[in-house]
Protein backbone atom coordinates (compact mmCIF):
# COMPACT_ATOMS: atom_id res chain seq x y z
CA UNK A 1 0.00 0.00 0.00
CA UNK A 2 1.09 3.51 -1.44
CA UNK A 3 1.11 6.27 0.89
CA UNK A 4 -1.67 7.83 -1.35
CA UNK A 5 -3.95 4.26 -0.87
CA UNK A 6 -3.37 4.52 2.50
CA UNK A 7 -4.79 7.84 3.02
CA UNK A 8 -7.56 7.32 0.67
CA UNK A 9 -8.51 3.71 1.94
CA UNK A 10 -8.20 5.25 5.57
CA UNK A 11 -10.72 8.17 4.35
CA UNK A 12 -12.89 5.89 2.57
CA UNK A 13 -13.21 3.53 5.92
CA UNK A 14 -11.19 0.48 4.05
CA UNK A 15 -8.84 -1.63 5.33
CA UNK A 16 -5.27 0.02 5.86
CA UNK A 17 -2.07 -1.63 6.28
CA UNK A 18 -0.75 0.91 9.15
CA UNK A 19 -1.65 4.88 10.22
CA UNK A 20 -1.48 7.20 7.72
CA UNK A 21 1.45 10.17 8.46
CA UNK A 22 1.04 13.88 7.15
CA UNK A 23 3.11 16.30 9.53
CA UNK A 24 2.81 19.60 8.28
CA UNK A 25 6.37 21.05 7.10
CA UNK A 26 7.62 24.30 5.66
CA UNK A 27 10.09 25.54 6.82
CA UNK A 28 11.48 22.51 8.03
CA UNK A 29 11.44 21.16 4.55
CA UNK A 30 13.22 24.07 3.04
CA UNK A 31 15.55 23.63 5.85
CA UNK A 32 15.95 19.67 4.37
CA UNK A 33 16.34 20.99 1.15
CA UNK A 34 18.81 23.63 2.30
CA UNK A 35 17.15 26.61 0.88
CA UNK A 36 16.21 29.46 2.76
CA UNK A 37 12.61 29.70 3.03
CA UNK A 38 12.11 33.15 1.05
CA UNK A 39 12.77 31.40 -2.30
CA UNK A 40 10.68 28.30 -1.26
CA UNK A 41 7.59 30.41 -0.70
CA UNK A 42 8.50 32.24 -4.41
CA UNK A 43 9.05 29.84 -6.20
CA UNK A 44 6.91 26.08 -7.12
CA UNK A 45 9.91 24.66 -8.32
CA UNK A 46 11.84 24.82 -5.39
CA UNK A 47 9.02 24.27 -2.75
CA UNK A 48 8.42 20.77 -4.86
CA UNK A 49 11.64 19.73 -4.69
CA UNK A 50 12.01 20.49 -0.90
CA UNK A 51 8.89 18.64 -0.33
CA UNK A 52 9.42 15.63 -1.98
CA UNK A 53 12.83 15.21 -0.77
CA UNK A 54 11.14 15.80 2.92
CA UNK A 55 8.62 13.38 2.38
CA UNK A 56 11.28 10.92 0.39
CA UNK A 57 13.49 11.08 3.99
CA UNK A 58 10.99 10.39 6.56
CA UNK A 59 8.54 8.27 4.40
CA UNK A 60 5.70 11.03 4.31
CA UNK A 61 2.07 9.77 2.71
CA UNK A 62 1.84 13.52 1.41
CA UNK A 63 3.30 16.11 -0.11
CA UNK A 64 1.88 19.60 0.42
CA UNK A 65 2.09 23.02 -1.59
CA UNK A 66 1.23 25.02 1.53
CA UNK A 67 3.80 27.69 2.40
CA UNK A 68 2.12 30.65 3.83
CA UNK A 69 -1.11 32.42 3.78
CA UNK A 70 -0.08 35.16 2.12
CA UNK A 71 -0.47 34.40 -1.67
CA UNK A 72 -4.35 35.00 -2.28
CA UNK A 73 -3.89 38.59 -0.44
CA UNK A 74 -0.45 39.24 -2.32
CA UNK A 75 -2.72 38.71 -5.28
CA UNK A 76 -5.46 40.81 -4.50
CA UNK A 77 -3.01 43.85 -3.46
CA UNK A 78 -2.36 43.10 -0.05
CA UNK A 79 0.83 44.98 1.01
CA UNK A 80 3.13 42.03 1.91
CA UNK A 81 6.92 42.26 3.67
CA UNK A 82 9.44 39.53 2.32
CA UNK A 83 12.46 37.76 4.50
CA UNK A 84 15.34 35.73 3.22
CA UNK A 85 14.60 32.74 5.11
CA UNK A 86 10.81 33.28 7.24
CA UNK A 87 7.49 33.45 5.71
CA UNK A 88 6.42 36.34 3.88
CA UNK A 89 3.76 38.18 6.21
CA UNK A 90 0.94 40.52 5.78
CA UNK A 91 1.05 44.17 7.14
CA UNK A 92 -1.62 44.20 9.50
CA UNK A 93 -0.90 48.09 10.23
CA UNK A 94 -1.32 48.69 6.16
CA UNK A 95 -4.26 46.38 5.34
CA UNK A 96 -5.69 46.47 1.96
CA UNK A 97 -8.92 46.86 3.73
CA UNK A 98 -8.94 49.50 6.29
CA UNK A 99 -11.16 50.64 4.24
CA UNK A 100 -14.11 48.14 4.09
CA UNK A 101 -15.77 50.33 1.48
CA UNK A 102 -12.78 49.27 -0.79
CA UNK A 103 -14.14 45.45 -0.91
CA UNK A 104 -16.98 46.58 -3.45
CA UNK A 105 -14.76 47.47 -5.70
CA UNK A 106 -12.17 44.87 -5.44
CA UNK A 107 -11.65 42.47 -8.29
CA UNK A 108 -10.85 38.51 -7.30
CA UNK A 109 -7.96 37.90 -8.71
CA UNK A 110 -7.42 35.01 -11.05
CA UNK A 111 -5.64 31.87 -10.30
CA UNK A 112 -4.34 31.29 -13.41
CA UNK A 113 -3.16 35.02 -13.91
CA UNK A 114 0.47 34.51 -12.67
CA UNK A 115 0.68 35.83 -9.47
CA UNK A 116 1.28 33.99 -5.85
CA UNK A 117 -2.12 32.03 -6.75
CA UNK A 118 -0.64 30.50 -10.17
CA UNK A 119 2.78 29.76 -8.40
CA UNK A 120 0.48 27.46 -6.13
CA UNK A 121 -1.47 25.83 -8.65
CA UNK A 122 2.18 24.95 -10.52
CA UNK A 123 3.18 23.86 -7.21
CA UNK A 124 0.06 21.26 -7.70
CA UNK A 125 0.78 20.16 -10.51
CA UNK A 126 4.76 19.77 -10.57
CA UNK A 127 4.13 17.80 -7.14
CA UNK A 128 1.58 15.36 -8.84
CA UNK A 129 4.34 14.71 -11.70
CA UNK A 130 6.50 13.56 -9.02
CA UNK A 131 4.56 12.32 -6.69
CA UNK A 132 3.15 10.21 -9.25
CA UNK A 133 0.31 7.97 -7.45
CA UNK A 134 2.70 7.16 -4.83
CA UNK A 135 1.66 10.26 -2.20
CA UNK A 136 -1.44 12.10 -1.99
CA UNK A 137 -1.12 15.45 -3.20
CA UNK A 138 -2.47 18.32 -0.90
CA UNK A 139 -3.65 21.73 -1.97
CA UNK A 140 -3.94 24.54 0.35
CA UNK A 141 -6.70 27.46 0.78
CA UNK A 142 -7.32 30.08 3.33
CA UNK A 143 -10.53 29.99 5.29
CA UNK A 144 -12.95 32.71 5.48
CA UNK A 145 -11.86 33.48 9.15
CA UNK A 146 -8.03 33.83 8.57
CA UNK A 147 -8.35 34.95 4.84
CA UNK A 148 -11.07 38.21 6.24
CA UNK A 149 -7.79 38.80 8.69
CA UNK A 150 -5.27 39.05 6.24
CA UNK A 151 -7.24 41.77 3.57
CA UNK A 152 -8.94 43.62 6.76
CA UNK A 153 -6.77 43.68 9.30
CA UNK A 154 -7.14 40.66 12.31
CA UNK A 155 -7.69 43.46 15.11
CA UNK A 156 -9.91 45.33 13.22
CA UNK A 157 -11.80 42.09 12.17
CA UNK A 158 -12.18 40.98 15.89
CA UNK A 159 -14.23 44.18 16.44
CA UNK A 160 -16.47 43.73 13.28
CA UNK A 161 -17.95 40.90 14.35
CA UNK A 162 -19.96 43.61 16.92
CA UNK A 163 -19.63 47.00 15.14
CA UNK A 164 -20.75 45.70 11.47
CA UNK A 165 -22.14 42.22 11.10
CA UNK A 166 -23.22 42.29 7.93
CA UNK A 167 -19.80 43.32 6.48
CA UNK A 168 -18.45 40.36 8.30
CA UNK A 169 -20.87 38.13 6.02
CA UNK A 170 -20.21 40.11 2.91
CA UNK A 171 -16.54 39.96 3.49
CA UNK A 172 -16.16 35.78 3.97
CA UNK A 173 -18.71 35.68 1.22
CA UNK A 174 -16.34 37.47 -1.22
CA UNK A 175 -13.52 35.41 0.28
CA UNK A 176 -15.06 32.09 -0.03
CA UNK A 177 -16.23 32.53 -3.89
CA UNK A 178 -12.01 33.53 -4.19
CA UNK A 179 -11.07 30.29 -2.36
CA UNK A 180 -12.92 28.37 -4.32
CA UNK A 181 -11.87 29.07 -7.88
CA UNK A 182 -8.20 28.48 -6.30
CA UNK A 183 -9.44 25.33 -4.88
CA UNK A 184 -10.84 24.27 -8.07
CA UNK A 185 -7.41 25.07 -10.31
CA UNK A 186 -5.39 23.49 -7.72
CA UNK A 187 -7.34 20.54 -8.29
CA UNK A 188 -7.59 20.60 -11.36
CA UNK A 189 -3.47 20.94 -11.50
CA UNK A 190 -3.72 17.37 -9.50
CA UNK A 191 -4.03 17.71 -5.94
CA UNK A 192 -6.13 15.00 -4.29
CA UNK A 193 -6.74 17.19 -0.83
CA UNK A 194 -7.54 21.14 -0.36
CA UNK A 195 -5.97 21.64 3.02
CA UNK A 196 -8.70 24.38 4.34
CA UNK A 197 -6.53 26.69 6.86
CA UNK A 198 -8.12 29.41 9.42
CA UNK A 199 -6.11 30.06 12.11
CA UNK A 200 -7.83 33.32 13.02
CA UNK A 201 -11.03 31.38 14.04
CA UNK A 202 -9.74 29.41 17.31
CA UNK A 203 -9.76 33.82 18.44
CA UNK A 204 -13.80 33.74 18.18
CA UNK A 205 -15.93 31.59 21.31
CA UNK A 206 -18.44 29.44 19.69
CA UNK A 207 -21.38 31.86 19.61
CA UNK A 208 -19.55 33.67 16.88
CA UNK A 209 -18.05 30.92 15.13
CA UNK A 210 -21.49 29.26 14.70
CA UNK A 211 -22.89 32.42 13.44
CA UNK A 212 -20.37 33.80 11.18
CA UNK A 213 -17.30 31.54 10.44
CA UNK A 214 -19.06 27.87 10.63
CA UNK A 215 -21.68 28.47 7.51
CA UNK A 216 -18.31 30.04 5.12
CA UNK A 217 -16.22 26.62 5.88
CA UNK A 218 -19.55 24.67 4.78
CA UNK A 219 -19.51 26.22 1.88
CA UNK A 220 -16.02 26.06 1.13
CA UNK A 221 -16.31 21.62 2.30
CA UNK A 222 -19.26 21.22 0.28
CA UNK A 223 -17.44 23.00 -2.49
CA UNK A 224 -14.30 21.04 -2.42
CA UNK A 225 -16.28 17.58 -2.21
CA UNK A 226 -17.99 18.87 -5.28
CA UNK A 227 -15.29 19.28 -7.15
CA UNK A 228 -14.16 15.98 -6.09
CA UNK A 229 -11.26 16.49 -4.23
CA UNK A 230 -11.12 15.65 -0.12
CA UNK A 231 -10.66 18.17 2.59
CA UNK A 232 -8.31 18.78 5.34
CA UNK A 233 -9.55 21.19 8.19
CA UNK A 234 -6.90 23.21 9.98
CA UNK A 235 -6.93 25.60 12.61
CA UNK A 236 -3.94 26.79 14.45
CA UNK A 237 -4.62 27.84 18.44
CA UNK A 238 -7.31 26.03 20.92
CA UNK A 239 -10.08 24.98 19.14
CA UNK A 240 -11.54 22.99 22.01
CA UNK A 241 -14.52 25.61 22.58
CA UNK A 242 -15.42 24.79 18.61
CA UNK A 243 -14.89 20.78 18.53
CA UNK A 244 -18.75 20.48 18.64
CA UNK A 245 -19.06 22.94 15.58
CA UNK A 246 -16.33 21.62 13.59
CA UNK A 247 -17.43 17.99 13.83
CA UNK A 248 -20.55 19.26 11.90
CA UNK A 249 -18.61 20.63 8.58
CA UNK A 250 -18.21 17.19 6.63
CA UNK A 251 -14.16 17.68 6.60
CA UNK A 252 -12.43 14.45 5.67
CA UNK A 253 -9.84 15.00 8.34
CA UNK A 254 -9.80 17.64 11.14
CA UNK A 255 -6.24 18.10 11.85
CA UNK A 256 -6.20 20.09 15.56
CA UNK A 257 -3.89 21.85 16.74
CA UNK A 258 -2.13 20.68 20.38
CA UNK A 259 -4.77 23.11 22.76
CA UNK A 260 -7.84 20.91 21.84
CA UNK A 261 -8.02 17.28 23.44
CA UNK A 262 -8.33 14.46 20.75
CA UNK A 263 -10.24 12.83 23.52
CA UNK A 264 -12.71 15.72 24.00
CA UNK A 265 -12.62 15.76 19.57
CA UNK A 266 -13.45 12.16 19.57
CA UNK A 267 -17.19 12.76 21.60
CA UNK A 268 -17.75 15.77 20.19
CA UNK A 269 -17.20 14.59 16.54
CA UNK A 270 -17.79 10.99 17.00
CA UNK A 271 -16.33 7.75 16.07
CA UNK A 272 -16.40 8.20 12.12
CA UNK A 273 -14.62 11.63 12.21
CA UNK A 274 -11.07 11.23 10.74
CA UNK A 275 -8.66 13.49 13.18
CA UNK A 276 -4.89 14.25 12.52
CA UNK A 277 -2.48 15.83 15.32
CA UNK A 278 -1.68 16.83 17.51
CA UNK A 279 1.76 16.64 19.55
CA UNK A 280 3.02 20.49 20.81
CA UNK A 281 5.34 21.42 17.79
CA UNK A 282 7.42 23.23 20.20
CA UNK A 283 7.72 21.13 23.24
CA UNK A 284 7.53 17.82 22.32
CA UNK A 285 8.26 17.40 18.96
CA UNK A 286 11.29 19.88 18.87
CA UNK A 287 12.24 19.94 22.27
CA UNK A 288 11.77 16.36 23.34
CA UNK A 289 13.73 13.18 22.41
CA UNK A 290 12.46 10.17 20.40
CA UNK A 291 11.35 8.84 23.09
CA UNK A 292 8.73 11.63 24.44
CA UNK A 293 7.71 11.84 20.95
CA UNK A 294 7.25 8.04 20.63
CA UNK A 295 4.99 8.33 24.34
CA UNK A 296 3.08 11.45 23.32
CA UNK A 297 2.30 10.08 19.50
CA UNK A 298 0.89 7.04 21.79
CA UNK A 299 -1.19 9.30 23.71
CA UNK A 300 -2.80 10.87 20.90
CA UNK A 301 -3.32 7.48 18.92
CA UNK A 302 -5.23 5.77 22.01
CA UNK A 303 -6.99 9.18 22.41
CA UNK A 304 -8.25 9.62 18.87
CA UNK A 305 -8.93 5.87 18.37
CA UNK A 306 -7.76 4.11 15.42
CA UNK A 307 -9.54 6.62 12.66
CA UNK A 308 -6.88 8.55 12.56
CA UNK A 309 -3.40 10.21 11.32
CA UNK A 310 0.04 10.72 12.84
CA UNK A 311 0.69 14.28 12.62
CA UNK A 312 2.05 16.89 14.65
CA UNK A 313 -0.33 20.18 16.12
CA UNK A 314 0.86 22.20 13.87
CA UNK A 315 3.90 22.95 11.26
CA UNK A 316 6.84 20.68 12.01
CA UNK A 317 9.13 23.18 13.98
CA UNK A 318 12.58 24.70 12.32
CA UNK A 319 14.84 23.34 14.37
CA UNK A 320 13.28 19.58 14.97
CA UNK A 321 16.20 17.18 15.38
CA UNK A 322 15.36 14.94 11.96
CA UNK A 323 15.18 11.45 14.79
CA UNK A 324 12.17 13.29 16.29
CA UNK A 325 10.53 13.27 13.06
CA UNK A 326 11.68 9.99 12.57
CA UNK A 327 9.88 9.07 16.13
CA UNK A 328 6.73 10.11 14.33
CA UNK A 329 7.45 7.89 11.17
CA UNK A 330 8.41 4.69 13.24
CA UNK A 331 5.16 5.09 15.34
CA UNK A 332 3.12 5.61 12.26
CA UNK A 333 4.89 2.54 10.90
CA UNK A 334 5.06 0.43 14.11
CA UNK A 335 0.90 0.10 13.77
CA UNK A 336 -1.17 -2.55 12.34
CA UNK A 337 -4.88 -3.21 10.81
CA UNK B 1 -24.77 59.16 42.63
CA UNK B 2 -24.10 56.61 39.74
CA UNK B 3 -24.01 53.39 40.85
CA UNK B 4 -20.39 52.42 39.60
CA UNK B 5 -21.39 48.45 39.68
CA UNK B 6 -23.43 49.40 36.36
CA UNK B 7 -20.05 51.18 34.69
CA UNK B 8 -18.28 47.83 35.28
CA UNK B 9 -21.31 45.52 33.80
CA UNK B 10 -21.01 47.87 30.51
CA UNK B 11 -17.35 47.51 30.03
CA UNK B 12 -17.87 43.89 31.31
CA UNK B 13 -20.17 43.74 27.99
CA UNK B 14 -18.21 46.04 26.17
CA UNK B 15 -21.06 48.76 25.89
CA UNK B 16 -19.29 51.55 24.82
CA UNK B 17 -22.18 54.10 24.54
CA UNK B 18 -23.08 52.93 28.46
CA UNK B 19 -19.92 53.13 29.70
CA UNK B 20 -18.85 56.97 28.41
CA UNK B 21 -22.44 58.30 29.48
CA UNK B 22 -22.16 56.15 33.40
CA UNK B 23 -18.49 57.55 33.51
CA UNK B 24 -20.20 61.19 32.19
CA UNK B 25 -22.40 60.62 34.58
CA UNK B 26 -20.24 59.69 38.03
CA UNK B 27 -17.94 62.67 37.23
CA UNK B 28 -20.78 64.88 36.51
CA UNK B 29 -22.26 64.09 40.50
CA UNK B 30 -18.86 64.52 41.75
CA UNK B 31 -18.04 61.14 42.40
CA UNK B 32 -14.19 60.21 43.45
CA UNK B 33 -12.02 59.32 40.18
CA UNK B 34 -10.43 57.06 41.79
CA UNK B 35 -12.92 54.89 42.80
CA UNK B 36 -14.73 55.56 39.01
CA UNK B 37 -11.41 54.29 37.45
CA UNK B 38 -11.51 51.28 40.21
CA UNK B 39 -14.48 49.96 38.93
CA UNK B 40 -13.33 49.96 35.38
CA UNK B 41 -9.99 48.37 36.08
CA UNK B 42 -12.11 45.91 38.21
CA UNK B 43 -14.43 44.93 35.20
CA UNK B 44 -11.49 44.29 33.07
CA UNK B 45 -9.75 41.85 35.50
CA UNK B 46 -13.10 40.14 35.70
CA UNK B 47 -12.99 40.26 31.95
CA UNK B 48 -9.32 38.73 31.90
CA UNK B 49 -10.33 35.81 34.47
CA UNK B 50 -13.58 34.98 31.51
CA UNK B 51 -11.20 34.56 29.26
CA UNK B 52 -8.85 32.46 31.12
CA UNK B 53 -11.71 30.12 31.44
CA UNK B 54 -12.65 30.26 27.84
CA UNK B 55 -16.34 32.15 28.63
CA UNK B 56 -15.19 34.93 26.63
CA UNK B 57 -12.45 35.18 23.88
CA UNK B 58 -10.73 37.69 21.64
CA UNK B 59 -13.34 39.59 20.02
CA UNK B 60 -15.28 40.40 23.67
CA UNK B 61 -11.86 41.34 25.39
CA UNK B 62 -11.37 43.57 22.69
CA UNK B 63 -14.62 45.69 22.84
CA UNK B 64 -14.70 45.66 26.76
CA UNK B 65 -10.97 47.08 26.51
CA UNK B 66 -12.33 49.81 24.23
CA UNK B 67 -15.29 50.21 26.42
CA UNK B 68 -13.10 51.76 28.83
CA UNK B 69 -10.19 53.19 26.73
CA UNK B 70 -12.87 55.74 26.04
CA UNK B 71 -14.24 55.66 29.25
CA UNK B 72 -10.84 56.39 30.51
CA UNK B 73 -10.44 59.47 27.75
CA UNK B 74 -13.49 61.41 29.84
CA UNK B 75 -11.81 61.11 33.42
CA UNK B 76 -8.16 61.55 32.11
CA UNK B 77 -8.31 65.60 32.98
CA UNK B 78 -9.83 64.44 36.52
CA UNK B 79 -7.33 61.99 37.19
CA UNK B 80 -4.59 64.15 36.32
CA UNK B 81 -5.70 66.90 38.30
CA UNK B 82 -6.24 64.40 41.57
CA UNK B 83 -2.67 63.32 41.13
CA UNK B 84 -3.73 59.77 40.47
CA UNK B 85 -1.02 58.12 38.25
CA UNK B 86 -0.98 54.83 36.85
CA UNK B 87 0.78 52.27 38.93
CA UNK B 88 3.24 51.44 36.71
CA UNK B 89 5.13 52.03 33.20
CA UNK B 90 5.86 49.58 30.28
CA UNK B 91 7.06 49.48 26.65
CA UNK B 92 5.82 46.47 24.69
CA UNK B 93 6.58 45.32 21.05
CA UNK B 94 6.62 42.16 19.03
CA UNK B 95 10.23 41.43 18.37
CA UNK B 96 12.10 42.22 15.05
CA UNK B 97 11.32 40.10 12.04
CA UNK B 98 8.12 39.12 13.51
CA UNK B 99 4.71 41.23 11.36
CA UNK B 100 2.42 39.80 14.05
CA UNK B 101 0.78 41.65 16.82
CA UNK B 102 -2.64 40.86 17.86
CA UNK B 103 -1.29 39.10 21.24
CA UNK B 104 0.89 42.76 21.60
CA UNK B 105 -1.83 43.97 21.42
CA UNK B 106 -4.57 41.90 23.70
CA UNK B 107 -1.56 42.01 26.53
CA UNK B 108 -1.18 45.99 26.01
CA UNK B 109 -4.46 46.46 26.50
CA UNK B 110 -4.88 44.36 29.41
CA UNK B 111 -1.99 46.41 30.92
CA UNK B 112 -3.30 49.22 30.35
CA UNK B 113 -6.63 48.21 31.52
CA UNK B 114 -4.57 47.30 35.04
CA UNK B 115 -3.30 50.68 34.98
CA UNK B 116 -0.14 50.54 34.24
CA UNK B 117 0.98 52.96 31.76
CA UNK B 118 1.91 51.46 28.42
CA UNK B 119 3.91 52.54 25.19
CA UNK B 120 3.54 50.39 22.18
CA UNK B 121 6.58 50.33 20.13
CA UNK B 122 4.45 48.09 17.47
CA UNK B 123 5.47 44.80 14.93
CA UNK B 124 8.96 43.97 13.75
CA UNK B 125 10.67 46.47 16.14
CA UNK B 126 14.62 45.87 16.74
CA UNK B 127 16.29 44.74 19.96
CA UNK B 128 18.01 48.40 19.61
CA UNK B 129 14.43 50.45 19.07
CA UNK B 130 13.77 48.44 22.56
CA UNK B 131 16.70 49.60 24.25
CA UNK B 132 16.83 52.94 22.66
CA UNK B 133 12.60 53.07 24.49
CA UNK B 134 13.77 51.28 27.44
CA UNK B 135 16.44 54.62 28.03
CA UNK B 136 13.87 57.18 27.13
CA UNK B 137 11.06 55.98 28.95
CA UNK B 138 12.32 54.15 32.04
CA UNK B 139 9.68 51.70 32.18
CA UNK B 140 9.54 48.95 35.16
CA UNK B 141 8.19 46.46 32.98
CA UNK B 142 8.93 45.42 29.12
CA UNK B 143 7.11 42.83 27.15
CA UNK B 144 8.62 40.98 24.07
CA UNK B 145 6.43 39.06 21.90
CA UNK B 146 6.99 36.73 19.05
CA UNK B 147 4.02 34.36 16.94
CA UNK B 148 6.84 32.56 15.08
CA UNK B 149 9.68 29.79 16.26
CA UNK B 150 12.26 31.62 13.37
CA UNK B 151 12.10 34.70 15.49
CA UNK B 152 12.34 33.39 19.04
CA UNK B 153 15.74 34.16 18.90
CA UNK B 154 15.26 37.91 18.25
CA UNK B 155 13.51 38.02 21.90
CA UNK B 156 17.10 36.26 23.03
CA UNK B 157 18.97 39.12 21.46
CA UNK B 158 16.70 41.63 22.47
CA UNK B 159 16.85 40.59 26.30
CA UNK B 160 20.79 40.48 26.17
CA UNK B 161 20.87 44.22 24.33
CA UNK B 162 18.53 45.36 27.45
CA UNK B 163 20.85 43.75 29.85
CA UNK B 164 24.13 44.32 28.44
CA UNK B 165 23.07 48.04 28.25
CA UNK B 166 22.90 47.89 32.23
CA UNK B 167 19.60 49.97 31.53
CA UNK B 168 17.32 50.46 34.77
CA UNK B 169 16.59 46.83 35.72
CA UNK B 170 12.67 46.46 34.04
CA UNK B 171 11.77 43.19 34.47
CA UNK B 172 11.22 41.34 31.33
CA UNK B 173 8.21 39.50 30.35
CA UNK B 174 7.83 37.28 26.94
CA UNK B 175 5.20 35.54 25.37
CA UNK B 176 3.70 34.33 22.17
CA UNK B 177 3.13 31.31 20.67
CA UNK B 178 5.83 29.02 20.57
CA UNK B 179 7.52 31.07 23.32
CA UNK B 180 8.12 28.41 27.01
CA UNK B 181 9.10 29.21 30.56
CA UNK B 182 11.68 27.13 29.79
CA UNK B 183 12.68 29.45 26.94
CA UNK B 184 12.27 32.18 29.28
CA UNK B 185 14.35 30.97 32.05
CA UNK B 186 17.09 29.74 29.36
CA UNK B 187 17.46 33.64 28.00
CA UNK B 188 17.29 35.29 31.42
CA UNK B 189 13.76 36.82 31.00
CA UNK B 190 11.92 37.35 34.67
CA UNK B 191 8.48 35.83 33.52
CA UNK B 192 6.32 34.12 30.65
CA UNK B 193 2.41 34.54 30.32
CA UNK B 194 0.87 32.47 27.93
CA UNK B 195 -1.96 34.26 27.41
CA UNK B 196 -2.93 38.36 28.16
CA UNK B 197 -4.70 38.12 31.26
CA UNK B 198 -2.21 35.99 32.82
CA UNK B 199 0.30 38.77 31.45
CA UNK B 200 -1.82 40.82 34.21
CA UNK B 201 -1.08 38.74 37.27
CA UNK B 202 2.37 38.19 36.24
CA UNK B 203 3.08 42.01 35.60
CA UNK B 204 1.61 42.69 39.65
CA UNK B 205 3.12 39.59 40.80
CA UNK B 206 6.76 40.80 39.18
CA UNK B 207 6.45 44.53 40.75
CA UNK B 208 4.80 43.53 43.66
CA UNK B 209 1.86 45.18 43.52
CA UNK B 210 -1.22 44.11 44.97
CA UNK B 211 -3.70 40.75 43.44
CA UNK B 212 -5.73 41.39 40.78
CA UNK B 213 -8.87 43.80 42.01
CA UNK B 214 -12.16 41.91 41.79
Amino acid sequence: MNGRERVLALLDGQPIDHLPLMPITMMFAADTAGVPYGRYALDHRVLADAQCRTAAQYDFDYVSCISDPAREAADCGAKVVWFDDQPPALDEVDALLADKSRLRRLARPDPQAGGRMTDRVQAAALLRERAGAERLVEGWIEGPCAQGADLRGINTLMLDFYDDPGFVHELFAWVIDMELRFARAQIEAGADLIGIGDAAASLVGPHLYDAFVLPYEKRLVDGVHEMGARVRLHICGNTRPLLTSMGTLGADIVDLDYPAPLDEARQAMGPRQVLLGNIDPVRVLRDGTPESVTAAIAACHAAAGDRYIVGAGCEVPRGTPPENVQALTRYAQSTRF
Amino acid sequence: MIDLAQLGAAVERGDRDSARSLTQAAIDAGQAPQEILDAMVGAMGVVGRRFQAHEVFVPEMLIAARAMKESIALLEPLLVQAGIRPVARAIIGTVEGDLHDIGKNLVAMMWRSANIEVIDLGANVSPQRFLDAARQHEPHLVGLSALLTTTMPAIRRTVETLRQAGVAAPRIVIGGAPVTLQYAREIGADGYAPDAASAVDLARQLLGLQGSPS
